[in-house]
């Protein structure tokens, strides 16, 4: 019987899927795709039906597998030769090929300044250029494109609002509220507008449950607030906030909201109408996007009468001696040249993460960190931070944690050394909410689509061998 | 070459023993500036020269002088060969590890915020004042043994140098400290020892312009 179907192609599954685990099998690693070999078996198949399948064959691989092939950077051995297992995915993802491919034709191919030339090169960039934006607009299902500001990262996203948005529309004792478990660039900024404009911060402490607390945000909601800034998920706490009754609230008593959703696009399906928020921040390159772009969602009826942020080219309209009018946004906040193959490397980003689905990632990723979150308790000494994960909470895949006695850098340094295993050890921008703690710095091991279940083996395994080797000095 | 001469070469490079131990601190004329130490911090310099030419897979060259009179980069050439003489990672952290253990004890009371080295992962704490002999001093903790340990090393570099030596010294000059440790060539708050040394350069600057 001819194998048709794709399900009928899946039967040779066996040697198929370690060749796919092999990691120095690099015939895959040029394959943008190599999903093609994800096992969607519809048992009704007729096709099937008549070859005998030996019940292996059907064991799924997991995405972690399935992506690894796509991440060349994977493979290879640090330090003293051992394997390279990176677990620092919250400070910045890995690109697949594909990413790379697409950023290294644009400066190959057709590499030109964008929005200004009437030439076939600026003609393509320009084109591929605000296909990314659209893209990126898509992804969040933002109504419109031109509510898709482009930046630097998701830092000059939010003093975007703070300088633009903020300066024109915040008085003194207006009050801003943020969450102590903010990012230092979702506190500083505001700190820097208070100081220009009289606002005032107020700051949401944590629950016993290691969990922004809610109950004390609302109650912090006045006519006085004007501005609402929270992480969508905590790159700490590994929590998640309930964004949509956030911005609820927030309207309730006409204050905007700013969504920090550094760790949640990547990671999960973000819609932006659903969730009601007034702005958006999320970088590039936590995405498997490059670095050097990010982006600001902003609704539409707030950009176009908010004041330019920087001055320069693009961002204008007419410019006279003695003044200058302004474009509409969003090139009004996007002066001088973007990062134009980077942010055409954004859109190839959401082309292979769309491909996965946001929903499969984010399953995946809830697996992960249910296996993260239960091995690494199991050693002694462990402290995680942040809420356990049970039936209502959903924890993202990372763990900041501290070993009694041992300081977190040198785990991290002992880790790295001895085992190839990356992960990050500080106050991970966020200095407030690990004083709130009551520490110095933790360590944190976070994750991302293509770890596996044997990476979180992997370092177990090694953080157990260094608190041995540590523990044998005492 | 008369014996006068050759008396006073080989005097410029052998002092006598009791020149070598550090000089009693617990003299009566101290001023604000030159703290006193604890006695059994005397021993510092003589514990550190110890532990560095205990046998080694690689023995650091044994000076055929006092180390009291090695300059700051002999002593990192010392340095930097014994880290080098170690391949494994878990040999070099574990002689960090040794070293930090040598670390004499940082009074709790000294642990105040104009102690704290700033822009560290790890936090340090340093002290510096000047000897009677005009000499640096240094004593560091750390809430990371690993950091202790590159502290200490810093310390038997620069303890008892002259405020010179200790200003004049390059930052690159220790780049090669690096060696198999921390990868990153480059100064950044990871490089918790390229902090420390600013510090006690910065605060070596102070005191002496006082």
């Amino acid at each position: 019987m001819m194998m048709m179907s794709m399900e009928g192609l899946a039967v040779k599954l066996p040697s198929f899927s370690q060749i796919i685990t092999n990691p120095n099998h690099h015939s895959f690693t040029h394959k943008p795709f190599s999903l093609k070999f994800r096992f969607n078996f519809r048992k009704s198949s007729s096709s099937l039906a008549s070859l005998s399948v030996p019940a292996a064959a059907t064991a799924p691989v997991s995405l972690g597998h399935s992506t690894r092939p796509d991440f060349e950077i994977l493979h290879q051995k640090v330090n003293n030769g051992s394997k390279l297992v990176y677990l620092d995915n919250a400070a910045t993802s890995q690109k697949p090929s594909t990413v790379i491919d697409v950023v290294n034709n644009y400066y190959r191919s057709y590499n030109s300044n964008v929005h200004r030339g009437i030439h076939f090169l600026s003609a393509r960039a320009t084109d591929e250029y605000e296909m990314a934006r659209k893209k990126v607009a898509a992804f969040i299902n933002a109504s419109e494109s031109s509510e898709i500001v482009f930046t630097r990262n998701a830092t000059e996203a939010i003093n975007l609002v703070a300088y633009s948005w903020g300066i024109s529309n915040l008085k003194p004792n207006d009050e801003i509220i943020v969450t102590i478990a903010e990012h230092h660039s979702a506190i500083v900024p505001w700190q820097l507008l208070s100081e220009k404009t009289g606002a005032v911060l107020k700051f949401v402490s944590l629950t016993e449950d290691e969990v922004p607390d809610i109950k004390m945000l609302q109650d912090l909601l006045s006519k006085k607030t004007k501005l609402v800034v929270v992480h969508h998920v905590s790159n700490v706490l590994a929590s998640v906030l309930p964004i949509k009754d956030i911005a609820e609230w927030a309207h309730d008593v006409g204050a905007k909201i700013l969504a920090d959703a550094c760790q949640s696009v990547p990671h999960m399906p973000v819609d932006v109408q659903n969730l009601g928020v007034d702005f958006l921040v999320a970088s590039s390159h936590k995405m498997c996007g490059p670095t050097g772009v990010g982006f600001l969602y902003g609704k539409s009826e707030l950009l176009e009468v908010m004041p330019p942020f920087l001055g320069g080219g693009e961002m204008i309209s007419d410019v006279f001696l003695d003044h200058s009018t302004y474009a509409d946004p969003p090139s009004r906040f996007e002066a001088g040249t973007p990062a134009i193959g980077e942010a055409i490397g954004l859109g190839a980003a959401i082309d292979y993460l769309s491909q996965i689905g946001m929903q499969k990632i984010h399953d995946y990723e809830v697996e992960l960190a249910n296996y993260l979150y239960e091995n690494l308790k199991t050693v002694p000494g462990v402290r995680i931070y942040g809420p356990a994960p049970s039936q209502t909470v959903d924890r993202a895949a990372l763990c900041s944690f501290n070993v009694d006695g041992l300081h977190p850098t040198d785990v991290a340094t002992f880790l790295d050394q001895q085992h190839g295993v990356a992960i990050r050890s500080g106050h991970h921008c966020a200095q407030p909410l690990h004083r709130y703690l009551g520490i110095n710095a933790s360590a944190r091991a976070s994750l991302y689509f293509y770890n596996t279940k044997e990476d979180v083996d992997d370092f177990v395994r090694a953080l157990v061998d260094t608190i041995g080797f540590f523990n044998s000095f005492n | 070459m008369n014996s006068t001469t050759a008396n006073s070469t080989v005097a410029s490079v052998f002092k006598p023993p009791q020149s070598h131990s550090i000089p009693p601190l617990n003299s009566s004329n101290r001023s604000p500036t030159h703290i006193q130490f604890k006695p059994d911090h005397s021993n510092l310099r003589a514990i550190s020269t110890t532990s560095l030419q205990t046998p080694h897979p690689i023995t650091p060259p044994q000076p055929p002088y006092f180390p009291a009179n090695l300059t700051v980069s002999e002593k990192l050439q010392i340095l930097i060969s014994e880290f080098k003489s170690l391949p494994e990672p878990i040999d070099r952290v574990k002689r960090l590890l040794h070293y930090a253990n040598l670390l004499p004890p940082f009074d709790e009371s000294r642990k105040i915020e104009s102690n704290r080295v700033t822009g560290c992962t790890a936090q340090v704490w340093l002290d510096v004042m000047m000897d009677d002999n005009g000499k640096m001093r240094f004593i560091v903790d750390s809430d990371s043994e690993i950091t202790k340990g590159f502290c200490y090393c810093l310390i038997w570099l620069l303890d008892g140098g002259s405020a010179i030596e200790v200003i004049e010294i390059r930052v690159d000059d220790l780049r090669e400290m690096n060696v198999g440790i921390l990868p990153i060539r480059a100064s950044s708050r990871v490089n918790t020892w390229h902090n420390v040394l600013i510090s006690m350069q910065r605060r070596t600057r102070d005191l002496i312009l006082q």
